[in-house]
């Protein structure tokens, strides 16, 4: 039994530690927040030369050919800084969907682009009425020739309005929530029918609607098999979940420190705030509570990686266990620093703000703790 | 013991519906107009528009009972807004500590809502530990004036107040919560500056007021110079008990449960995840409780005591109660909750879920913290000493 990270590892990690040090304070980050793409092309551009666009793209198609654990080191160094570059949607996600989905010759198209950085993806998912469930879909996709025609509505698509394709779940066969009968697409965004409409979120990201009407888009562009696109798009989940996890990790890491410094600083009454026994056991709390989000994240990860039996188990038990002690970790931040924690100008409430967002991605707690015990 | 209205009680309840149904607003009309002439006719009933005042300062005179008939129905009705300040904070420190001529100079244009007043208590350095308060008045040799500066925070609503009433310090010897004086100074005028502090939710509600030698005539004193502590420790309890809330956290969880049903989850809502429902019942539950130590809180009152330590468990309750709906509010959103901006996304609920969400959290921070009010409960009301250390 080895929690070691490999040398090769270590340097991915210090180098992405230095990246999210010289390019993420919260003033630089507020900046951002405010441009219309609501990220840097400079920072994305850097990802992409430090070789962290392809991370799990395959050595074959021009990236590094890692694994969850790579994606976890970065992911875990990004919610330090609350980076705002959409690596998650983009690599994580939709680069993930082409490498385990798309045939040889959409890979060999797409890839390159998005490890050099030119190309951007996403993944639309979500439907107005399904809530956290995958398989609740409307969109219905069309066949129509070697074409398919695909009409519906997707929601709250993360950075849809910067992104040149969109990877599409939608309805081949079945009913409305029918686990079979789904196929995943890969849609340019400028295709004509597709239309975006970009809005900022309450931790300062970005997101969309979309609405397809009519739709052309060549069955070439199937990701998955026809019809049984579940399998790819639970894996994609799968993987946004962990990296989400990881980002979450790194976010409270930042929240618990920060009360136990600033309560340090802080006098009331003639002693440091955290004199008062009351505060440290809260503190001590947050931390365990980090350390046990950090050890669920560990597990789930490496099963997995390892492909492990109960793996779709550990995941749920992660997602539960960090949109639970997210907040716990971040309304007890806010509480200790008192005041000056209710205000836009210190950086925890950012913090806070991005782990309730990652509480509501891909399943919410009460949602992985259903299922879980189902 | 009896919890039965009784026929009088009753007869009180239907007057008070029909009062707000026929003064409720009507949309497509004038707002501040309506407002204004709401407070007028709750007036002419016999002090509905201050219900809080003693009878002597023309209140209604009230039983517990009828106050609390009052706030379950205001709670659902449409009535207009209203600020604490000056009607539940500084009328009561007025009433037992002003002179007559403060009295007659203040009251009645807060009662009329003409004037808006904020409070300055916390400083950057006096939060939870108020006394600490360091902002200087310092009295002139003839006598006439004080002289004040220093800093203020989380003044709400600073920025359109007429007034402050404001605790300064007159004297540095002696324990902390002596030397400190309450002093009533009007907002516009040179020397005052307010800055607005932004808040979680985006909102500008807080400020920071810095004061540079403004001058407040003696006659702007409350009380005697180095006893505003006292004054003002009476009026936290006001606070306190007003910021539980119970009524409409009642009215609010009925609206949640409303929202929580619009929510699509399979082939139901919401409001059919075992899981959510078991939330909802819970805070209920909590809400069944408080209810009732607010009732005995206000049943202690009507017979002549002040609101003491017990107001304590009522904010912490009330206000961790408030923070657990908006929460809820927030998980029904589900990923709606997420958007912000202008443009309508996903269930309409959800987006001033997110605000009221992250704003409440100062509910267990402003007032008194949730830490220093069970400071107060352990020390006031279990009596717990500090030991001598051996």
């Amino acid at each position: 039994m080895n929690f070691d990270i490999s040398s090769e590892q270590q340097i991915l990690q210090d180098s992405v530690d230095r990246f999210v040090r010289d390019h993420y304070d919260l003033d630089k980050r507020q900046l951002l927040v405010l441009t219309e793409q609501g990220f840097s092309p400079d920072n994305w551009q850097s990802m992409a030369e430090l070789g962290w666009l392809g991370v799990s793209v395959p050595e074959a198609h021009g990236g590094f050919g890692g694994n969850e654990i790579d994606t976890m080191i970065l992911m875990e160094a990004f919610g330090k800084g609350l980076v705002l570059e959409p690596f998650l949607a983009s690599t994580v996600l939709g680069a993930k969907a082409i490498a385990d989905g798309g045939s040889e010759a959409l890979k060999t198209e797409m890839l390159p682009g998005v490890v050099d950085g030119s190309r951007q993806l996403t993944l639309a998912y979500a439907e107005t009425q399904s809530r956290f469930d995958l398989e609740d879909i409307i969109t219905h996709a069309k066949s129509d020739g070697d074409d398919y025609v695909i009409n519906g509505y997707k929601s709250m698509v993360s950075h849809a309005g910067s992104a040149q394709q969109i990877v599409v779940s939608t309805r081949t066969s079945g009913g409305q929530t029918d686990k079979d009968g789904i196929s995943l697409f890969l849609i340019d965004a400028d295709a004509a029918g597709v239309e975006i409409t970009s809005f900022p979120t309450v931790d300062g990201q970005q997101a969309s609607e979309i609405k397809f009407e009519g739709v052309k888009v060549s069955s070439a562009r199937i990701l998955g098999e026809l019809d049984n696109g579940y399998r790819l798009l639970n894996a994609l989940a799968t993987a946004g979940i962990l990296a989400l996890a990881a980002e979450a990790v790194g976010a409270m890491e930042i929240l618990y420190k920060d009360t136990v410094a600033y309560t340090q600083e802080r006098e009331q009454f003639d002693h440091a705030l955290s004199d008062f026994q009351v505060l440290q056991h809260r503190m001590v709390d947050m931390f365990m509570e980090y350390e046990q989000c950090k050890s669920l994240l560990y597990r789930a990860t490496l099963e997995v990686v390892q492909n492990s039996v109960g793996a779709q188990r550990s995941v749920h038990a992660l997602k539960y266990y960090v949109g639970k002690m997210g907040t716990f970790i971040g309304e007890n931040a806010v509480q200790l620093h008192g005041g000056m924690g209710t205000t836009e100008e210190l950086r925890i409430g950012h913090y806070f703000k991005r782990l309730l967002v990652i509480d509501a991605q891909f399943g919410n707690s009460d949602h992985h703790l259903a299922l879980f015990a189902a | 013991m009896d919890i039965d209205l009784s026929g009088n009680d009753l007869a009180f309840q239907q007057e008070v519906r029909e009062f707000l149904a026929a003064n409720a607003y009507k949309n497509g009309t004038d707002y501040a107009e309506w407002r204004l002439n709401w407070f007028k006719l709750a007036q002419e009933k016999g002090g509905w528009d201050v219900t809080k005042w003693p009878e002597k300062f023309g209140g209604p005179g009230w039983s517990p009972t009828q106050h609390y008939i009052w706030e379950q129905e205001t709670a659902i009705a449409q009535t207009p807004w209203d600020l604490p300040f000056g009607l539940s904070m500084l009328a009561p420190v007025l009433m037992s500590h002003g002179n007559e001529e403060q009295q007659q100079r203040f009251l009645p244009d807060i009662r009329d809502r003409k004037v808006n007043w904020c409070q300055g208590y916390s400083e950057p350095n006096a939060g939870s530990d108020l006394a600490n308060l360091k902002t200087k008045a310092i009295l002139s040799e003839d006598g006439t004036h004080y002289t004040v500066t220093g800093t203020k925070i989380w003044t709400t609503l600073a920025h359109i107040a007429d007034w402050i009433f404001c605790l300064t310090r007159t004297s540095d010897s002696g324990k902390k919560q002596e030397g400190i004086t309450f002093l009533l100074i009007p907002m516009k005028q040179a020397g005052i500056e307010v800055k607005p502090i932004i808040t979680l939710g985006g909102a500008h509600t807080v400020n920071m007021v810095h004061l540079t030698d403004v001058k407040v005539p003696v006659e702007n004193r409350v009380g005697e110079e180095g006893k505003g502590w006292g004054y003002a420790k009476g009026l936290l309890a006001h606070e306190r008990t007003g910021l539980a809330g119970i009524s409409k956290s009642l009215a609010a969880l009925e609206n949640l449960r409303k929202q929580a049903s619009e929510v699509k989850r399979g082939n139901g809502t919401l409001l059919d995840d075992p899981s959510y429902r078991a939330k909802l019942a819970e805070l209920e539950i909590d809400l069944l409780a408080t209810e009732f130590t607010e009732l005995r809180s206000l049943a202690s009152a009507a017979n002549g005591a002040e609101p003491g330590p017990e107001s304590s468990i009522l904010k912490l309750k009330g206000t961790e109660i408030q923070q657990r709906i908006q929460k809820l509010t927030v998980e029904a959103g589900g990923i709606y909750s997420a958007a912000w901006g202008p443009m309508p996304v996903g269930h309409l609920f959800a987006r001033g879920g997110m605000q009221g969400y992250l704003s409440s959290r100062a509910y267990t921070i402003y007032g008194g913290a949730s830490e220093i009010q069970r400071d107060v409960i352990a020390k006031n009301v279990l009596g717990i000493k500090k030991s001598q250390s051996k």
